[in-house]
């Protein structure tokens, strides 16, 4: 037999094999007197096959069915087999409706046991059970064991039989254990826990084959009174009094195996299986929890206490988590082999706490910045594995991830020095975090707000400039000439973008630069692709709504309605004009408004622009009345052909670099002065210009003296010498030190445009509250206000409003304000 | 085309410097003495109030929402207006009777 069968005690096929072999012969004898008239004969039958049997088998089985016979009294009994089968045949041959009953008797004289059947009986089943307690062979064999059992409990004498039983298993326990606890103190744990186990076997063997004799008695006496237990539990209780009752043999086995449970946690190779049935049999005996899991998860925690302090000094992080992780396995491996289950839970909780739980604040900080820093996302899906088991581990991690962002995002954006960077480098480091939440955090949701509530919260540490390097990335993005992206790539980049700009706070600074850059792109011509443009334009539209956007569509729509009026106007001075035949004129019509304001400058323009100009001018006003038309000198771009010795250019210059250039064509030679006046043009604007043209790439004039500066009397020739190898060639305009003033300047105007906001924010809180104390009024508008602004400021503005009587403070109470209507 | 520049012959071959090709930029507003409607205190540049709350200005252009002067010459968003006379046929700001000198196209 099997280990594993042996601990099925109560396997039903078993006791049937048992009680099969031992009751075969019943069957046989039984069978063949029934297979006459059984079918036919019904109650009469039924009576007859067992008086049939009766005489048929041998004295001692007699008394067994004797019994049943007193249970029928009525009936009367023929005696023979052949006599009743004789009346069987009469009652076939006799007619239908003529029938006779069969009356069976009783026995004249009752049935008795010999003598002394009982007192023979129990010596023959104590040598027997004995004999199997001590693994010798039995005398009597098997089948006649049962019927003796049988017969006893026949007899009413099931009791004393019981009786007799336990007192002799438990004469065997107390005897076996007595040897083991003599030999046990000199022993060995290792040979100890096998003897014990190898008894332990033997008893149940044991028991089960006592239990196969009994088995009678295990149905019929034990089942009707339910205090007793049955035979196989009342070994095993036996066997548990006595084994609990011994300190010493209890003592040392779980000890021994403790000893033996630790020497494979430290790495050696125990033999499992004996781990195994002993555990078994603790299990068994139910002295599982009492006598051996408390211990064992004492012994487990002392181990693992002391094994995590050492290793948390000795190991980096990811090596402890590595560690973690293998001992976790272990422990499984362990339960799976031969824990009991119900250990599972405290176990595996008390191994994460001791390893996991107690290190959490230490594990985090010490190793969790390091191993995001170094994109380390196998150990950090480990760590998030073994931090989600124990409790508070994910929240802790969530905590730790929050400030890792919080401190390494900090660093991206306050340096200014970095500032070139910067929208790049959040963009690797959202892409970044992105993966590790969803690659390593299991795309935890709590993780995903943190990550965005963190970003959120470092990328407004530095007011504006993060919103303002925002729209100008995009506009780097969406100039032509940024080579190499496909449309796809393009479009994936300002959704990524488009998260950082959701972030923002200050959305209107974005707008701000956005739109500055946007006129330039369109103006200029230089956008990429218009395409990109428009849903660039939606994905801002979905997020900040129509009335974001929609100065922005606006400038779009001027765009198209420009090339429609120059389509338009060329056919008109086809038709009606020749002054502007050899220029070819585009004009952009911008709303004013949707558009950044440009300072408006006044230049002398030759007849050369004023005559189209006013011709278009003219046409403009007759298909759109009631508007006006102011010319934007700063902004447009000519193209000019010019002879030079080397032979004809074509150049791109501005319009104010034009201007100049044509000035040449009545006298070869200028002074600066000259051009001044014949030009007008603003003084630094001017000196930039010919400075453009005479010292920058193209040299298309010269200048006396030669320098760098030009200065108040420098005097300016043509260069007909000049050779390019390009016939096109766009000179460059010298851009003033735009960026810093320009953003000075798009900055102010968004601060403007926030003050009025702030003013129309505290007239309508105030509309509506009538009074208002300060610290609630202050409150109230940060709620309501979209940007980031200071108190300081808002004071301001809150005098400002009392000096222009929106508001008063009330008379009584200084803190308090009052609505004025 | 006739002022196509590669095909054109310069009329005066002499000249250093031709002037080909000029893309101008200019704004328009509309030509008013007070840039905002006094009806909806909105500058007339943009939308009156209601047609920004009713968001017009997305679907059809602003074509919808022009200007229109009266014989006063005040100007006024001709949405605003239009409500106005059917209440009170004046001029909101000098009270003469209200009649449409021209409209902003």
């Amino acid at each position: 037999m099997s280990a594993a069968k042996k601990y099925k005690p109560m396997d039903t096929t078993e006791l049937n094999e048992n009680t099969e072999n031992i009751t075969a012969c019943l069957k046989k004898v039984e069978n063949a007197a029934a297979a006459a008239a059984a079918s036919t004969l019904g109650r009469s039958a039924f009576a007859a096959q067992n008086m049939n049997s009766a005489a048929s088998t041998n004295g001692e089985r007699l008394p067994n069915f004797s019994k049943l016979g007193g249970h029928h009294g009525e009936i009367r009994t023929a005696s023979t087999t052949s006599n009743l089968l004789n009346r069987m045949g009469a009652i076939h041959n006799s007619k239908p409706g003529d029938v006779k009953k069969i009356v069976i008797k009783n026995f004249k004289a009752k049935p008795t046991l010999p003598d002394n059947y009982s007192e023979d009986t129990y010596v023959k089943l104590e040598e027997a059970v004995i004999a199997i307690q001590l693994s010798k062979p039995i005398k009597y064999s098997l089948e006649e064991l049962y019927q003796a059992v049988v017969n006893m409990c026949s007899h009413k004498m099931d009791a004393q039989l019981y009786a007799k039983l336990k007192e002799l298993t438990e004469q065997h326990v107390k005897r076996n254990i007595k040897i083991k606890e003599l030999t046990g103190g000199s022993l060995d744990k290792l040979v100890l826990l096998e003897k014990i186990n190898h008894w332990w076997l033997s008893f149940c063997q044991q028991m089960i084959m006592i239990r196969s004799i009994f088995l009678y008695m295990d149905r019929t006496y034990v089942l009707q009174n339910s205090s007793i237990h049955s035979i196989w539990d009342m070994g095993l209780d036996l066997f548990r009094i006595h084994f609990a009752q011994n300190n010493v043999v209890q003592k040392r086995t779980v000890d021994g195996l403790l000893t033996l449970i630790e020497k494979e946690r430290q790495g050696s190779t125990v033999d499992r299986g004996l781990l195994k049935s002993l555990v078994r049999m603790l299990c068994d005996l139910q002295i599982y929890t009492s006598s051996f899991e408390e211990k064992f998860l004492d012994a487990t925690n002392q181990l693992y206490k002391a094994e995590s302090q050492r290793k948390m000094q000795e190991l980096e992080v990811p090596e402890y988590l590595q560690h973690v992780n293998k001992r976790l396995a272990e422990e499984n491996e362990r339960l799976l082999h031969y824990l009991d289950s119900s250990t599972k839970h405290p176990l595996i909780y008390n191994v994460e706490k001791e390893l996991l739980a107690e290190h959490l604040t230490t594990i985090l900080q010490k190793g969790l910045d390091s191993l995001l820093e170094d994109n380390r996302l196998n150990d950090l899906t480990l760590l998030y594995g073994l931090l989600s088991r124990v409790k508070n581990g994910t929240s802790e991690l969530c905590g730790n991830f929050n400030g890792y962002i919080k401190k390494k995002g900090r660093t991206i954006v306050i340096d200014p020095e970095k500032d070139k960077s910067m929208v790049q480098d959040l963009l690797d480091f959202k892409d970044k975090m992105d993966i590790i939440v969803r690659n390593c955090f299991e795309h935890n949701e709590k993780f995903t707000n943190s990550l965005r509530e963190a970003f959120e919260f470092f990328i407004n540490q530095r007011a504006n400039k993060p919103a303002e390097l925002i729209a100008k990335y995009v506009d780097m993005k969406l100039r032509s000439g940024n080579k190499g992206t496909t449309d796809e790539e393009l479009e994936k980049t300002l959704d990524k973008i488009m998260v950082l700009f959701r972030f923002i706070h200050g959305k209107d600074v974005f707008e701000a630069f956005y739109k500055k850059d946007l006129a330039k792109r369109l103006l200029v011509g230089k956008s990429a692709s218009v395409d990109s443009e428009k849903s660039m334009l939606s994905k801002l539209k979905q997020e900040c709504g129509g009335g974001f956007t929609s100065k922005l569509e606006g400038m779009f729509k001027d765009m198209e309605l420009s090339r429609d009026i120059n389509i338009a106007f060329r056919g008109h001075a086809l038709s009606n004009n020749r002054d502007v035949h050899n220029l070819d004129l585009s004009v952009s019509i911008l709303t004013m408004g949707y558009w950044p304001t440009y300072a408006p400058t006044e230049v002398t323009m030759p007849p050369q622009f004023i005559n189209p100009q006013q011709i278009f001018n003219k046409f403009y006003l007759e298909k759109h009345s009631g508007r006006k038309l102011q010319w934007q000198p700063t902004l447009g771009n000519c193209m000019l052909r010019a002879q030079f010795d080397a032979g004809p250019k074509e150049l791109m210059v501005s319009l104010f670099q034009a201007l100049v250039l044509l000035l040449f064509n009545d006298k070869t030679a200028l002074s600066y002065e000259e051009i001044l006046a014949a030009t007008s043009i603003e003084d630094g604007e001017l000196r930039r210009t010919l400075q453009s043209l005479a010292c920058g790439r193209a040299r298309v004039i010269t200048k006396t003296p030669k320098g760098r500066d030009i200065e108040d009397g420098d005097q300016f020739d043509f260069n007909d010498e000049f050779t390019n190898k390009l016939f096109r060639i766009k000179i460059n305009q010298i851009q003033m030190k735009e960026t810093n003033e320009e953003q000075k300047a798009t900055e102010e105007r968004v601060f403007q445009d926030r003050q009025y906001q702030i003013d129309a924010a505290i007239v309508r809180i105030m509309k509506m509250r009538k009074t208002l104390s300060h610290n609630l009024l202050i409150t109230e508008l940060f709620n309501q206000l979209t940007f980031p602004v200071k108190p300081a400021d808002l004071k301001k503005r809150i005098e400002s409003l009392i000096d222009r009587d929106y508001m008063e403070r009330d008379k009584d109470n200084q803190n308090q304000y009052n609505y004025v209507a | 085309m006739a002022d196509d520049p590669d095909n054109s012959v310069p009329a005066e071959p002499e000249k250093m410097f031709t002037l080909k090709r000029w893309n101008c930029v200019c704004f328009w507003n509309w030509d008013v003495e007070c840039d905002v409607c006094a009806i909806c205190r909105v500058q007339v540049m943009d939308s009156c109030l209601r047609c920004q709350a009713d968001n017009k200005r997305d679907v059809m252009g602003r074509q919808d929402c022009v200007v229109v002067w009266g014989e006063c010459n005040h100007s006024f968003h001709h949405c605003c207006m239009s409500l106005w006379v059917k209440q009170n046929n004046r001029c909101p700001l000098c009270q003469q009777e209200w009649s449409i000198q021209r409209m902003g196209k």
